[in-house]
């Protein structure tokens, strides 16, 4: 027989044997599966958590942070090396201005009434995220329609927008909007782009309001935030009483709610940027400000996702525990096939005796829980992917972070496929070493 | 029947049972681990939060446009709610409790800015406040209609003459001190005076550990958005969500109703989390239990159609219905001792590396024998039902060929 020819009546063996012993395949399938399908739902979850969302440029984004916290006491009293993790409007107002040619933008998120034309639709509510223009291609946001606006209308404080996905559909029935208008804070809002879906998972430009959100129904210039008197809907950190009477004075506040970011060429040039920081920030100690010692710094993606704990511990602890879940799962497969085996001793001497080599009884025993591994993997398969639809319901997560990816479904097939054979190893190995006239005798 | 023979058939067939074993061990560890997470989030989420949460509904309204007057528009919408049948209070505030978002602030019980101030939430709303959340006024008095001022948009006023506070914020700032008259000092130094104690009240994070430190502000915030607490009769929340909504949307086209919902909804959306954990855990020790019971009773079931004749050999040579039950069930409980030997050594393991490496709190100890005692009784009860059918064997079979 050839090879392949051999492989198939193995199978075809295997699957005689599993239908002889349908209670014990049963169980021994259904530990597999369970395991599986526990040990991938959790580990989904826990990939996508800790996933790249950036892969190509993860390492040359930085989010920036300045001390311009209390003197008195340092902004986390448990790490006290950290600076506030946002900035203050004027201090990101000021790093903008001082760019230097890199592309960067301050950002942060707020909320507009939309004022739909006509009478028919009420006004409604809806999030926009406040940026710059060096937002879309620093993310490499996708766009349907059009594209991001121009940094001359940042300047000029233009009221343009990008359209999310979600919003066009609910404004415009999905189609091409650029060059529309909508009336938004009782001004005309110029459409110059609709972005494409865009789920970076985690959220790595804002794991401040939330690492696995959905993006924002919009985008708009961020000198629009003196003109409209935006405020954020996002959280904001202060430590200094300051009477606040005007939306001017909150701008000049010492209080931090802006998030940045920035670009740079290549990994090399973070001292030097952080020498950019430090110098701006000795400025500013000349007027009084920054009275904390020198403590800038920069992350990149991934330090950034770490900072804020992006993995929530609930998810490692469970992909810990699903793990000893698939523990026990092999160790119930072992026994079950062990016993299984001892079952077709007589079986075994049979085809031992007929000159079968204890390599062909081992290799024809492989292939049978390599067979059952499979089967028990793609039921394992559609239990995580029930799993995951429980998870979805019980956590409503954003879409992203319950999709079962290729990826996964490969590495839950490997997975199932390795669990079965190594614990089909010992029973293969006991059962090729079974004599063949010492079974025969008592049959 | 005595050990013996027992163990030493344990020992010749022993890569099964020690297969079983370390099953036990694994599952142990497992099982108590999560019931202690699981009893942990579920007496989180069981708190007494203080406040009538049942019969609360809290509505998010936005105005818009030039000519918006803020003060009108509240003071209308809060009239209108007021004079629906069932409501029983309503104010305007600044933030939401169990919500999720608030603001938080630090107090300190004396002026000076270099020690550490109290860390605490804050709201701010009129004197119908607590009636509106059904929050219990310990000693003291609530505020007077005189000392509630409307807040204007981007304006600080000065800090209110008065103020409320819980108990624990109390107990922290004061320690054993009585605090109700005393004067509490803002991160500007300016005082307010304690003029009444709440007993106990839930802030707006459920997952901070100074959750039952509140103060109360007096006044009526007018923000572009507004927050109103409305509490109704008991029952009548869920008919009056629907009329709120299409009777204050009528009331004003200059104002946006974002949203009604009651506070139920959104504490346990607080909780989401926690109960997420507690619900996720619970079906994998399920799964686990359930696959125990089948892997035990699977493997003696097969054990007891292989050893018929030994079984009716033995039966024949005087043995009753009970030794062979008896037998089977020792058998067992042998593997499940050290199953549970092996499982509490392993148990602590994991509830050590949780505790390193996730900060929850140690194991309570109790769980152990717990823990055990659970499944012990599950894998006797898996067992039971084979160990019957090895007793019914007759003895007759021994006479007959295999």
């Amino acid at each position: 027989m050839t090879g392949e020819t051999v492989f198939a009546y193995y199978v075809k063996l295997a699957l005689g044997s599993m239908r002889r012993n349908p209670v014990m395949t049963g169980l021994t399938v259904a530990a597999i599966a369970v395991g599986i399908g526990i040990s991938m739902t959790t580990l989904t979850v826990h990939y996508l958590m800790s996933g790249n969302p950036i892969p190509a440029k993860s390492d040359v984004l930085f989010a920036v942070t300045l001390d311009s916290w209390s003197p008195l006491r340092p902004f986390d009293e448990d790490r006290p090396e950290r600076a506030p993790h946002q900035l203050t409007f004027r201090d990101a107002e000021a790093l903008v201005r001082l760019a230097e040619g890199r592309r960067q933008t301050a950002m942060f998120e707020s909320s507009l009434i939309i004022e739909p034309p006509g009478d028919e639709e009420l006004p409604f509510e809806a999030g926009a995220r406040v940026t710059y223009a060096d937002f879309f291609p620093m993310f490499d946001v996708p766009f349907l329609y059009g594209g991001g606006w121009d940094r001359s209308a940042d300047e000029s404080a233009e009221p343009v927008v990008v359209l999310g996905r979600k919003l066009n559909e609910r404004l415009f029935g999905g189609r091409d909007s650029v060059g529309e208008r909508i009336r938004m804070q009782g001004r005309s809002f110029t459409v110059v782009g609709v972005i494409d879906t865009w789920e970076p998972t985690p959220r790595f430009y804002d794991p401040i309001n939330g690492g696995f959100q959905d993006v924002m129904d919009m985008f708009i210039p961020f000198s629009l935030t003196r003109v409209l008197e935006l405020n954020s809907v996002g959280s904001d950190w202060g430590w200094k009483p300051e009477r606040i009477n005007s939306f001017e004075q909150w701008l000049n506040s010492e209080s931090s709610w802006i998030q940045y970011f920035v670009e740079l060429d290549s990994p090399l040039e973070r001292n030097d940027y952080l020498a950019h920081l430090d110098a701006y920030v000795a400025e500013q100690k000349k007027l009084g400000r920054f009275e904390r010692p020198m403590n800038n710094h920069v992350y990149d993606v991934m330090e950034w996702m770490e900072y804020h704990e992006v993995v929530e511990d609930d998810a490692r602890v469970l992909v810990m525990l699903s793990f000893l879940f698939l523990v026990v799962c092999v160790l119930s497969t072992v026994a079950l096939l062990l016993t299984k085996f001892t079952g077709k001793k007589g079986e075994i001497s049979v085809r031992r005796a007929l000159g079968a080599s204890r390599r062909a009884i081992f290799r024809q025993q492989l292939v049978e829980v390599a067979v059952v591994g499979f089967t028990g993997g793609l039921f394992g398969l559609a239990l995580a992917w029930c799993g995951l639809q429980g998870i979805d319901y019980l956590y409503d997560t954003p879409d992203g972070l319950t999709r079962l990816g290729w990826v996964m479904i490969l590495t839950a097939v490997a997975i199932s496929v390795a669990s079965g054979v190594l614990a089909g190893l010992y029973p293969a190995w006991r059962a090729c070493r079974i004599q063949p006239a010492a079974q025969l005798k008592t049959q | 029947m005595g050990f013996r023979p027992m163990i030493s058939s344990l020992l010749r067939n022993k890569t099964g049972p020690l297969l079983v074993t370390l099953q036990i061990a694994v599952t142990l560890a497992i099982v108590i681990n999560s019931l202690f997470i699981i009893v942990q989030r579920v007496e989180k989420m069981n708190r007494d939060p203080g406040i009538d949460v049942a019969n609360v509904i809290v509505v998010d309204v936005r105005g818009f446009g030039a000519d918006f007057d803020v003060q009108d528009s509240v003071e209308r919408d809060i009239a209108l709610l007021k004079s629906m049948p069932g409501v029983v209070a309503a104010t305007v505030t600044n933030h939401v409790p169990l919500s999720g978002s608030g603001s938080g602030t630090g107090l300190r019980a004396v002026a000076d800015e270099t020690i550490a101030p109290v860390g605490t939430a804050r709201y701010r709303w009129s004197e119908e406040g607590l009636e509106a959340l059904g929050i219990e006024l310990a000693r003291g008095r609530n505020f007077l209609p005189a000392e509630v001022d409307f807040i204007l948009p981007d304006s600080e006023p000065p800090a209110p003459p008065s103020v409320l506070v819980t108990q624990a914020l109390a107990n922290d700032l004061f320690g054993d001190e009585d605090a109700l008259g005393k004067t509490v000092y803002w991160g500007d130094m300016q005082g307010s005076t304690i003029v009444g104690i709440i007993a106990h009240m839930h802030g707006s994070w459920v997952n901070w550990d100074k959750l039952g430190n509140v103060v109360i502000q007096p006044g009526k915030p007018l923000f572009t958005s507004n927050r109103y607490l409305v509490r109704t009769e008991p029952g009548l929340r869920d008919g009056l969500v629907p009329v709120i909504e299409t009777k204050l949307g009528e009331l004003n086209r200059r104002r946006v109703v974002k949203t009604v919902r009651t506070l139920e909804d959104m504490a346990a959306n607080s909780y989401r989390q926690d109960r997420g954990m507690a619900i996720v855990l619970s079906i994998v020790i399920t799964l686990l239990i359930c696959l125990m019971v089948l892997v035990i009773a699977g493997l003696s079931s097969y054990h007891v159609t292989q050893r018929r004749r030994q079984i009716g050999t033995r039966r024949a040579l005087g043995a009753t219905r009970m030794h062979i039950i008896r037998e089977f069930l020792l058998e067992n409980w042998l593997i499940s001792a050290a199953g549970a030997a092996l499982g509490a050594v392993l148990t602590v393991a994991v509830a050590w590396w949780l505790e390193v490496s996730f900060q929850l709190s140690p194991l309570d100890w109790r769980y152990l024998p717990a823990g055990v005692l659970l499944l012990w009784i599950v894998s006797s009860l898996a067992v039971f039902e084979p160990a019957r059918r090895a007793a019914s064997v007759p003895p007759a079979v021994a006479t007959r060929s295999a």
